[in-house]
């Protein structure tokens, strides 16, 4: 028998209740949308930046259909509140990402902010950005232990397969 | 006295009135007996039907009784809590600050960082080398709401575009390039 009221468990909800209200929320992730495409790379509150990232990464999904498709251009229209970024999501965004199948943005976590309320931040970024990369991709140099290993080991087939 | 009664069985009616004949009757017995009946009222007095409560105990159950006369109403401890129980208590693992066990060495400039987080000096370090070229883009922008709708591609002294950035917007920066950003 059901001794918990249902509105009150929250099991298995994925959407965040941020802002004063569904309305407000809706807002909040437009502007941050809005100041993803603009610039690329921003650094904002992990849970908004959690929430700003589906829906970025289906935007950019429906400007991958195109220009003259009647749904993408309305849904250009509500997400972008600046409307020369409609042309910036279509021209440059929708040709960068063609050839990609999803995942179109990185989000990474970053020290907790300075404030006194010292958020949880993350930095989301669109990949393939002109502006220096956050993570270097570091390859371990030759001098180390297995790295000197496998090099003999190379040699050594590479002696024995000449004769 | 008469009384009138109307009951709405005829029968019941009939046996009222014999009754009181009988009681009338009885009465009348009496009366020839002695001077005073035997269950007349001794005293008739003018009262309304509800008699009023005392004026002291209505106010009494309104207000919260007093601390005077309330010992068993407010919780208090009864015994002191010994240091062992005490120290039981503020030593228990939970209240105690837990060690953190994710904290590593940056590997590029030594300082320390959570293991899942990038590390604040190589992050503040890209933060203001992006605001540099932030403030070139807007330089070369001019006004606000002008996005380009073209690629954009930083270059730093003495580079010139190769063929790969044939239709992209360049955005120049004075220095020379630094080693943690390198050409694609």
């Amino acid at each position: 028998m059901r001794l918990s009221v249902a509105a009150a468990i929250s099991h298995g909800r994925v959407y965040r209740h941020l802002g004063l209200g569904p309305r407000s929320r809706l807002d909040l992730l437009r502007n941050l949308v809005t100041a993803l495409v603009r610039h690329e790379r921003i650094e904002v509150p992990w849970a908004r930046a959690d929430e700003m990232r589906g829906y970025a990464e289906r935007l950019i999904d429906y400007a991958k259909l195109g220009d003259t498709n009647e749904r993408a251009m309305r849904m250009a229209n509500f997400w972008l509140t600046e409307k020369d970024l409609i042309h910036k999501l279509f021209k440059v965004l929708a040709v960068r990402f063609q050839p990609h199948p999803g995942s179109y943005t990185r989000m990474l976590h970053i020290p907790n902010r300075d404030d006194i309320d010292r958020a949880k931040m993350a930095v989301i970024e669109l990949k393939g950005n002109p502006f220096p990369p956050l993570i270097v991709p570091r390859r371990d140099t030759e001098k180390t232990l297995l790295n000197q290993l496998l090099k003999g080991y190379r040699e050594d087939a590479q002696r024995l397969a000449v004769p | 006295a008469l009384v009138m009664l109307f009951s709405p069985l005829p029968r019941l009616r009939s046996l009222l009135q014999r009754c009181w004949g009988q009681l009338e009757h009885g009465l009348l017995l009496s009366f020839s007996r002695g001077p005073s009946p035997p269950w007349g009222p001794a005293l008739a007095v003018q009262a309304p039907a509800l008699l009023p409560e005392p004026v002291s105990v209505t106010t009494e159950s309104n207000e919260v009784p007093s601390l005077f006369d309330s010992i068993l109403w407010m919780a208090a401890p009864k015994k002191r809590r010994t240091i062992e129980v005490n120290r039981c208590r503020r030593r228990n693992p939970s209240k105690l600050i837990k060690v953190k066990r994710n904290i590593d060495v940056c590997p590029e400039c030594g300082n320390l960082k959570q293991k899942h987080v990038l590390c604040g000096y190589c992050y503040a370090k890209v933060k203001a080398e992006t605001r540099l070229i932030r403030i070139e883009i807007g330089k070369k922008e001019g006004g606000p709401f002008n996005a380009p709708t073209v690629e954009t591609v930083v270059l730093y002294d003495g580079e010139k575009p190769t063929e790969k950035e044939e239709g992209k917007r360049i955005i120049e920066r004075a220095r020379k390039r630094p080693s943690w950003f390198a050409q694609d």
